[in-house]
């Protein structure tokens, strides 16, 4: 017979850390986007048919706890029916925030109101990351970096824009499947 | 019978015009043979082509959005091919140029400079048509893949990615020195031995004595 392997090989299919991070930050700017985003979150679970994944705000935060970013992080990774439930959840949030998404992209926008867009949804996103990402990890004192946090709330914005709908999702799975740095 | 179908966002409109595809078995509804297509973009010249130029409209810039989600935007379309993109930095704010080559000769490209909110519009309206059952033109589209590493690694800064072995190179070469720096202990004398020398003779076996 032959021998059984040590360890149960990964599958190429799964998010890896920093996909799992980059998931749940995209998770992050949609609530710092929509003030009803936790909720939304769980309303579109179930209109999608994961009511039984995420039956709850709980069981949906304790996947996003595979963030290795979070204070209260969990080891271990996610299967791959519950991470594409997430990218299609984020994609739905994402589609449903388009125009939102839009205004703060556009350069036809006035200055001044883009601008206090930008500062508005850095500030509700400060906000998030203090309250449930580790301060320690170098991750997350980029994001609240002054410079460096302004190139990672666009490439994030960019990122759930191009994501957005039923077409986003092939797109978005695939750039969080990316190889690791 | 001739079949029309838009895609509207915010900054674009796409129309395409065709017919079903009898030959092939193709619902009634379906486009299976394309006939011409329009791109309106706001406060841009209508734009009109053939086959060819809408794939490679979608063979250029859906790979590019791909890229651009995960950070390492890159320039899309051959020397040759009608459609090219390529990414501008402009200050804080991306752009994207979009070249598009006539076939007619002697005839200039047009080029466009999108904003990231009206690229995303396009991409919107190029997902719309990829997606939509009823275009069976049978384009072939790169499928979405996970980027290799060395792709990603384009975007770290070469002084950074040089900073870590750097830092460890230096950090042994310090090391080494400090060692070799420290005396080499000397070998202890034994104790209650008063001619160390005597001791430290070795001792062979006499050889013997011949008959």
């Amino acid at each position: 017979m032959a021998d059984a392997p040590l360890t149960e090989s990964r599958s190429p299919s799964r998010l890896n850390r920093r996909g799992l991070e980059r998931l749940d930050l995209m998770l992050l700017s949609v609530e710092a986007l929509d003030l009803n985003g936790g909720e939304a979150m769980v309303f579109m679970a179930q209109q999608l048919g994961f009511g039984d994944l995420f039956p709850n705000r709980v069981e949906l935060w304790k996947r996003r706890c595979y963030n290795p970013l979070r204070l209260a992080c969990r080891r271990g990774e996610l299967s791959e029916t519950e991470t594409d439930a997430l990218i299609s959840v984020l994609c739905a949030l994402a589609e449903r925030i388009y125009p939102m998404l839009r205004q703060l992209l556009s350069s036809s926008e006035p200055d001044v109101v883009s601008i206090q867009r930008w500062e508005l949804f850095r500030q509700r996103l400060d906000e998030l990351v203090r309250e449930r990402l580790n301060p320690r990890r170098g991750g997350v004192q980029k994001l609240l970096d002054p410079e460096e946090g302004a190139r990672h709330r666009l490439q994030l914005v960019q990122g759930l824009a191009l994501g957005a709908g039923a077409g986003g999702f092939d797109r978005l799975k695939a750039s969080l499947m990316d190889a690791a740095a | 019978m001739k079949q029309s179908y838009r895609y509207e966002q915010t900054s674009c409109r796409l129309r395409i015009d065709g017919l079903p595809d009898l030959s092939a078995s193709q619902a009634d509804d379906a486009i299976g043979i394309l006939m011409g297509w329009e791109l309106d973009l706001i406060g841009r010249p209508s734009l009109e082509g053939k086959r060819n130029h809408l794939e490679a409209l979608l063979t250029v810039v859906l790979p590019y959005a791909r890229h651009l989600v995960s950070g390492v935007p890159r320039p899309f379309g051959a020397d040759g091919s009608p459609v090219q993109i390529e990414p501008l930095v402009n200050g804080e704010q991306s752009r994207h140029r979009l070249r598009l080559f006539s076939s007619q000769p002697d005839t200039p490209p047009l080029e466009f400079d999108f904003d990231d909110a009206e690229l995303a519009d396009l991409v919107r309206c190029l997902d719309q048509l990829r997606l939509d059952p009823r275009v069976q033109l049978g384009f072939v589209i790169p499928a979405e893949v996970p980027l290799q590493r060395r792709e990603i690694l384009e975007r770290v800064p070469l002084r950074r990615r040089l900073l870590s072995p750097a830092a460890g190179l230096a950090a042994l070469v310090i090391t080494s020195s400090l060692s070799l720096m420290l005396p080499l202990p000397k070998p202890a004398a034994p104790q209650g031995e008063a001619k160390p020398a005597a001791t430290s003779a070795p001792t062979t076996p006499q050889a013997p004595a011949a008959p």
